[in-house]
């Protein structure tokens, strides 16, 4: 829990920082553990961070939208990042947390089996995802580029396709990529 | 609105304003279209608004719409100055509507950020002529026209009032502080109470109403008055007083010759004061009439023939004169204008406040054994009882009547009837039936397509009706009223009433039938119902107004998007009624709350005709896997929630443990086989997130007593 309080201040301070221009979010990522990678989301993009709390299923919709929740009266969808992967689900706790994201005026929850930090990377140490062959090009739908911090990577994530379901094949493929990585 | 004055800001408030004074005008103009002639009080209103648009026009340099706001003043200038008797009512009508549309459409452009491009030469030379033909038919009929308007070189109609020894002559120097606004409406105010006590009144400069910018010359030069009083000095002083904008007044005393000679200050001379001028102008003229006519009527209303009115009295044979209403006139309720979001917030906030209402007051804390609730409870009570007048009050503030609306299908009809040469009654039933704003939103246009429907289709021409031995002048009726927590809006026309067979032959064609069916075994319900569908259009010519089989559907579309539905019912011969039922309000319902496995489901409670717990036996299983429940002799078609919506969660599988829903939608009835019953609530509605696709039968979601989220379930949805 202090894990997380920890961060959520992090963050709060990060976004407080948008008063004194956008410098102060320039280059700042969030990141978080999916799988075994780790992924990063601009922070302008993030609202907030809040604790998991019950989801209200919606029927006949994409498993990997799990439903609505309510956020101080808003009602605001969430999303299974793991599921939107096409990875295996993993089982909710209470450590599990809800990030929220404005894209374009839609706010999404991303349930994400375990936020990171907040860390800095530069243009520089951006490069663009490599491609090999065919298969990769899906990779591409919203990994957008990866974060070099030192040994470590982060493959950036593109919030407007990663929650907008415009190419499904690509998914699909992203999917057996992922599996052949997961074997 | 922004505190920052900005153009910004004056635009807004320019658009604001104009659009309710032309609404208003239209209001009063569609009232009095049928009579003879508009009242004293309308063309005093008329004239009024158009001073004030083209004064407001002036200001923010929209010259095409105050050059024509200006001419339509001239023009009600002359009525209400001359009373002429021989207008052509309709024609003046149709002037009015039209310059009401130009600036309405001028000001739409502005809205969207267009320049105000539209050209009114076309319109002010029209108006032009009318008000030359109306004014030489005056002059025929012996009625002196007077004084064009303001702006005009004076002619001089003046009488100079016979001065006493008595009289002082004063000449007053006003300037006011640089920084006023508007100093000409001050200036005005400064002469109207001078003319009070004034035998004699001369100003410059002169039309400081109708010119804008002489403002600028009044706070330039000053403002001048030439007064002639029984008064001293400081009588004018305790009216003309130094203030907020007045920054000193100088008054000195002068002799008769120099106050005949007028202001000795270059340029023009003076001018006379415009409302003692009227008044003698008026009185002149009414001496003339009685002269001429001997007849003591002091505003001449009685219609005259005249050459130029004939031609459109020929098109109401035998109308009987039919003066304008007084409307009588109730004390004016005061209004604030509220920017909508502002109110959408306090709704929200009202719904969240009940919902944590009910966290507080169902709080498991409380079920604790062995507490002593009893003054908790009755501040509870008291709680409750002034959240339900709050949300009675936002709603009521919500509520808005279908005035407004219903003025402007009066509109439609005068335009349509018009121009297809249809003689046409519009009557209006229940206009002041209060709807949600959003419904009224969502009807207007539906509406808009009845309403011409009705009159482009529905009413034959005047010869047809002729022949059938009808009223030559077809109705049309508006009528709108509340009804089990439902509004009615009918449209109904006494015309020819719907083309059974034409419908069905051409339905046949679009092969929308089934080819097994004898056209008897369709309803005429399902017959009318054709004309709902998209293309489908009986009408063999395309008019202007409808024809081309748009309409209709969209018509249908847009009032189930508010969850209501258009019934049609004909008789032939006779004309045709389509009613449309719709919600009274989008944001509030009553739910009854419901629970399969998990989830959370909530019906609104109108459509639930019945609870009822069955036993095996009165179900019947089709192999095909559906089920049917027999109750009472009726045999139901069931839907089991789970089911329906293959729940990952368990639900319940025997009937006998659960409860049976009969839900009756648009005289379809179901069941709907749920877990359990949780209670009945007020709920307030939310639009599930547009990220999330739309799925059948659901229709919105609420929050629940506890904070969860419960989905709203939508009956249409799960029938069809």
């Amino acid at each position: 829990m202090d894990e997380i309080s920890e961060l959520r201040n992090q963050i709060d301070d990060e976004l407080l920082g948008t008063s004194n221009g956008h410098d102060a979010q320039k280059d700042k990522y969030m990141t978080f553990k999916s799988g075994s990678e780790y992924f990063g989301l601009k922070i302008q993009y993030v609202n907030e961070i809040i604790q998991f709390q019950t989801i209200t299923e919606i029927p006949e919709t994409e498993d990997y939208i799990k439903g609505l929740i309510n956020l101080r009266g808003k009602v605001i969808p969430v999303i299974d990042v793991r599921l939107r992967f096409k990875q295996e689900p993993f089982e909710y706790n209470d450590r599990t947390c809800i990030i929220v994201i404005s894209v374009k005026s839609t706010v999404v929850g991303l349930i994400v089996e375990k936020i990171a930090e907040v860390v800095e990377i530069s243009d520089k140490n951006i490069l663009p995802p490599p491609t090999i062959g065919n298969t990769d090009k899906a990779h591409h739908k919203y990994v957008y580029g990866i974060g070099k911090i030192g040994d470590t990577v982060k493959l950036l994530l593109d919030p407007d396709k990663l929650i907008n379901d415009d190419d499904l094949e690509g998914v699909e493929q992203v999917n057996e990529s992922n599996n052949e990585e997961g074997d | 609105m922004a505190e920052e004055f900005n153009a910004e800001g004056m635009l807004d408030m320019y658009l604001f304003e104009n659009g309710q004074l032309l609404e208003q005008l239209q209001e009063t103009v569609l009232e009095q279209k049928d009579a003879d002639c508009f009242d004293e009080e309308s063309i005093n209103e008329i004239f009024r608004t158009m001073h004030t648009i083209k004064g407001s026009s002036g200001i923010m340099m929209f010259d095409d719409i105050m050059a024509v706001s200006h001419k339509l003043e001239d023009v009600f200038y002359f009525l209400r100055e001359s009373h002429p008797d021989n207008v052509p009512h309709l024609e003046l009508v149709e002037h009015v509507l039209e310059v009401s549309d130009f600036i309405t459409g001028e000001m739409d452009k502005l809205q969207n950020g267009d320049p105000a491009d539209g050209d009114s030469s076309e319109l002010i030379k029209e108006l032009d002529q009318f008000l030359t033909s109306i004014q030489g038919d005056s002059e025929k009929a012996g009625t002196k026209p007077p004084p064009k308007s303001e702006h005009v070189e004076p002619k001089q109609f003046y009488i100079a009032p016979v001065a006493t020894s008595a009289s002082h002559f004063y000449k007053i120097y006003i300037t006011f502080f640089p920084e006023t606004e508007m100093s000409n409406v001050h200036a005005y105010k400064t002469v109207y109470a001078l003319k009070e006590i004034a035998e004699d009144l001369l100003y410059s400069p002169e039309d400081i109403i109708a010119d804008a910018s002489s403002a600028e010359t009044i706070l330039e030069e000053g403002f001048r008055i030439l007064l002639q009083a029984q008064c001293t000095e400081e009588d004018i002083r305790n009216i003309v007083n130094e203030g907020y904008d007045i920054q000193r007044v100088d008054i000195y005393e002068c002799s008769a010759e120099e106050f005949v000679h007028g202001f000795d200050f270059g340029g023009h001379k003076s001018e006379i004061d415009l409302e003692s001028d009227v008044e003698e102008i008026e009185k002149k003229a009414n001496e003339d009439k009685e002269a001429s006519r001997g007849q003591a009527k002091a505003s001449a209303k009685k219609p005259e023939m005249a050459p130029g009115d004939f031609v459109i009295k020929s098109k109401e044979p035998g109308k009987k004169k039919k003066l304008a209403r007084d409307k009588p006139k109730g004390e004016k309720a005061s209004f604030i204008s509220v920017n909508v979001s502002k109110m959408d917030q306090l709704m929200d906030l009202i719904g969240e406040l009940v919902i944590s209402e009910s966290v507080v007051l169902q709080n498991p804390d409380l079920k604790v054994p062995g507490l002593n609730l009893n003054s908790f409870n009755k501040a509870a009570a008291q709680m409750s009882k002034i959240s339900t007048d709050l949300q009675n009050v936002i709603m009521s503030m919500r509520m808005v009547p279908l005035t407004n609306t219903f003025q402007k299908m009066n509109r439609i009809v005068f335009d349509v009837s018009r121009k297809l040469g249809k003689d046409i009654e519009f009557e209006m039933i229940g206009e002041q039936t209060e709807v949600d704003k959003n419904i009224i939103e969502h009807i207007s246009d539906p509406l808009m397509h009845m309403v011409r429907n009705a009159v482009d289709h529905g009413i034959e021409s005047n010869e047809e009706r002729k022949e059938a031995g009808k009223a030559e002048k077809g109705k049309v009726t508006l009528s709108a009223k509340t009804e089990a927590g439902k509004v009615w809006i009918s449209v109904e026309d006494n015309g020819k009433g719907l083309d059974r067979e034409a419908l069905l032959a051409k339905a046949r064609k679009q092969g929308l039938l089934d080819d097994n069916k004898p056209d008897s075994a369709y309803s005429d319900k399902e017959v009318y119902q054709f004309i709902t569908l998209p293309g489908f259009s009986t009408k063999e010519q395309v008019t202007e107004y409808s024809g081309r089989g748009v309409g209709m559907d969209v018509v249908v579309q847009n009032i189930q998007s508010i969850g209501g539905a258009l019934e049609i019912d004909s008789t032939p011969g006779f004309g045709s009624v389509m009613s449309l039922k719709i919600p009274l309000t989008l944001a509030i319902v009553n739910g009854i709350v419901m629970e399969t496995g998990n989830s959370s489901f909530v019906l609104e409670t109108a459509v639930i005709k019945e609870f009822f717990s069955v036993t095996e036996d009165m179900m019947i299983h089709e192999p095909n896997g559906e089920e049917y429940v027999m109750i009472r002799g009726e045999c139901f078609p069931v839907i089991r929630l789970g089911k329906w919506y293959d729940l990952k969660e368990e639900y319940q599988e025997s009937v006998e443990k659960g409860m049976m829903l009969i839900l009756e939608v648009e005289d379809k009835k179901i069941c709907l086989f749920v877990d359990r019953l949780i209670g009945e609530q007020e709920i307030v509605v939310k639009p599930i997130p547009s990220y999330i696709k739309k799925v059948k039968g659901l229709s919105g979601c609420t929050q629940l007593g506890d904070g969860s989220i419960a989905l709203i379930l939508d009956p249409g949805g799960l029938i069809a």
